[in-house]
């Protein structure tokens, strides 16, 4: 299966892109992947599926991942280091490949003290950088690690994730280059609310010059309550919520909240198509997947290229 | 140094409890200076087994003695003769200690009164932190001396994560982001260019070994 | 002022800094209440040991008192601060093995409390804490 990534080929056109997330179960049921899947199909170029995210045993990304091409969508496979060494890595990779799956995510991974299997072991064999430069060298120079030839190297589009808001602040950027350079080819964002502090690491990225070499997509996550701005803002680390987004958040009725918040999540889109350097977006609307379409629609980036 | 803490005393009232005579080793050197198993420990944990058993109606004869190093043969040889007339030791050394007694008097019976926990430095009194893995491949000098893979919980070498705020890491807000600090300890030495670098996948054969490590030099034997 | 000598084994770890003349005073208490009530000087009562409050209890104590000076007044500083955490580390230890850990009892010389170490005595050893003998002085 030699199909081509969409979201490689949406972005090399020149078209903004729209991704977007999908959690698996917490079980062995497909049946709730492919209904994410077939409400989001249409409004997405890719969408992501996470690896065990908060280090909470769901269905693996790369079942889900396979689930989500039979329904025809192009998915973006996570993978983190946290759970595996370089010898499953590499392996899933070429697994990953085989069936079809054509993009990529490079993460390290939260922490496993967060979920809800704190007693395991952390593998931590590689980090995120060093996993990208892994499936890079396995795509391009069809070797693995080692340098042992492949009998087929994987078809991937490597991406990875920036976090502009967290600190140190001045290294974040040093840091996007790093993965750059290590092969990354597009990279998702952490979520952004506080625009300024964004459009200054987009100016300092525009200054090295990486808004030319590798796909930037801006994540946004849709607040749906004042509450969760609040409990974002101050309990998720690497999160920055301006204290008058909180407010406009409060500052309207509970039952408009949501409407509210998707308000703001379209708003904010609008503002990052205007920054030179954004070529897409990445929503993360967790457990909140049927807000997409939506969002997609307001935001005017209907209908997605074909 | 080799750091330690005392078992809880159930624990170790449970180990001791098939014997009556008991000789209890202190270890002058580690878990002297990390307040477990020195002299002082030892009769702290003799006196509360002691009383334990008093009020428990059991009997227990004990004999409290601390070597200077209970994992060098020269030191541990200094219990032949006196071992013979107990039916256990209760070792407060590490578990290096612990099994390098063991070795010498395999007859014996050797328990462990301390878990052994991590390689560190006293940072102040009565406060021990961690600081090495004993990786076998120290690369302290491109890290502004902090260690990646002992104080990064997620061992990184090209961090930090997304999760790294304030300098604290994500896990605990009381624990410092090791990145953090070996960014900011680059940059005041003017060496940043030293995180240009990619660093690649460690070779983790060094430390995890195959069977248990160890260390041959002739010029010594 | 009489006495009630109790008939309970009483040690007391008390801080030398309190009581110049604690040497003179103490001896004459010391006659006055027998054998069951032993006195130990220390230069400071951050020099208190969790070891010295087990081998009290051990040798058959059933009240182990530590006298401190009061707060922010120890001669070096941080030594009564210091004694308090020990005494906390040893009640905790003692705990594990099943004994009360109000036998062991901080007496910070506070005003009004007099720092002659035979008038203290005399004072805290009227009112002991409701602590019977220990398993341990009878065994």
């Amino acid at each position: 299966m030699r199909r081509e990534s969409q979201l490689k080929k949406v972005l090399t056109a020149g078209h903004f892109a729209v991704t977007a997330e999908c959690g698996p179960p917490k079980g062995a049921d497909p049946e709730s992947v492919i209904k994410k899947g077939r409400l989001l199909k249409g409004s997405v170029d890719s969408v992501n599926v996470t690896d065990n995210q908060t280090g909470v045993v769901r269905l693996c990304s790369l079942a889900a991942c396979a689930l989500l091409k039979q329904e025809g969508l192009d998915p973006v496979l996570q993978m983190v280091t946290r759970d595996r060494n370089r010898i499953a890595l590499q392996s899933d990779i070429l697994g990953a490949s085989a069936l079809g799956i054509r993009n990529i995510l490079c993460l390290s991974g939260d922490h496993q003290s967060f979920g809800n299997q704190p007693q395991s072991l952390g593998v931590f064999d590689l980090d995120s950088i060093q996993l990208i430069s892994t499936v890079h060298q396995m795509r391009d120079d069809s070797q693995i690690l080692g340098g042992e030839a492949l009998s087929q190297g994987p078809d991937l589009f490597i991406g990875a994730a920036a976090n502009p808001f967290a600190d140190p602040f001045f290294y974040r950027v040093i840091r996007m280059a790093k993965k750059v350079r290590a092969g990354a080819e597009f990279i998702q964002t952490q979520c952004i609310y506080n625009l300024d502090r964004f459009k200054e690491w987009m100016s300092q990225v525009r200054d090295r010059g990486l808004h030319d070499q590798v796909y930037i997509l801006g994540g946004l996550t849709p607040l749906k309550s004042a509450k969760m701005a609040e409990y974002m803002g101050s309990q998720v680390a690497g999160m920055d919520i301006p204290e008058k987004l909180v407010a406009r958040m409060k500052g309207v009725p509970p039952k408009e909240q949501r409407r509210e918040g998707l308000k703001i999540c379209v708003e904010t889109i609008q503002a990052l198509r205007e920054i030179e350097g954004v070529k897409g977006i990445h929503l993360m609307a967790i457990e909140w997947e049927e807000v997409v379409p939506e969002i997609v629609k307001e935001a005017g980036l209907l209908p997605r290229p074909n | 140094m080799i750091t330690a803490e005392r078992k809880p005393l159930d624990e170790i009232i449970t180990m001791i409890s098939p014997y009556k005579k008991l000789l209890i080793v202190g270890c002058g050197s580690c878990v002297a200076e990390c307040a477990s198993g020195g002299e002082k420990e030892v009769g702290l944990l003799g006196s509360a087994l002691r009383m334990d058993a008093r009020l428990t109606t059991r009997e227990l004869e004990t004999r409290e003695i601390t070597l200077e190093r209970q994992c060098v043969y020269e030191f541990i040889d200094q219990l032949t003769g006196l071992i013979d007339q107990y039916e256990a030791v209760l070792s407060l050394g590490c578990g290096a200690g612990v099994q390098a007694v063991a070795e010498v008097f395999p007859r014996t019976p050797i328990l462990p009164a301390l878990n052994t926990l991590f390689l560190g430095q006293t940072k102040e009194a009565g406060l021990w932190l961690e600081n090495c893995r004993g990786c076998g491949d120290c690369r302290l000098h491109l890290f502004a001396a902090v260690c990646p893979i002992s104080r990064c919980a997620k061992q990184l070498f090209n961090g930090p994560c997304g999760g790294s705020q304030g300098g604290h890491c994500e896990v605990h807000p009381e624990v410092p982001c090791a990145w953090d600090l070996v960014v900011t300890g680059l940059e005041t030495q003017g060496r940043l260019d030293l995180l240009e670098t990619v660093y690649p996948p460690a070779d983790w054969s060094k430390k995890q070994g195959v069977g248990f490590r160890r260390i041959v030099r002739e010029d010594q034997q | 002022m009489t006495t009630t000598i109790p008939d309970l084994n009483v040690t007391i770890f008390f801080c030398q800094q309190l009581d110049p003349n604690q040497d003179a005073n103490r001896r004459v208490l010391e006659k006055k209440l027998g054998p069951r009530v032993k006195f130990f000087p220390l230069p400071c009562s951050g020099r208190i040991e969790p070891l010295h409050f087990l081998r009290a209890l051990e040798a058959g104590a059933d009240l182990v008192y530590l006298i401190t000076c009061p707060e922010k007044a120890c001669r070096y500083q941080q030594g009564n601060l210091r004694a308090r955490k020990r005494m906390a580390y040893a009640q905790k230890l003692i705990q594990e093995i099943g004994l009360d850990p109000d036998r062991l009892i901080l007496i910070s010389t506070t005003p009004p409390l007099p720092k002659r170490i035979d008038l203290l005595t005399q004072k805290f050893l009227a009112e002991p804490p409701l602590k019977g003998r220990s398993l341990l002085s009878k065994l």
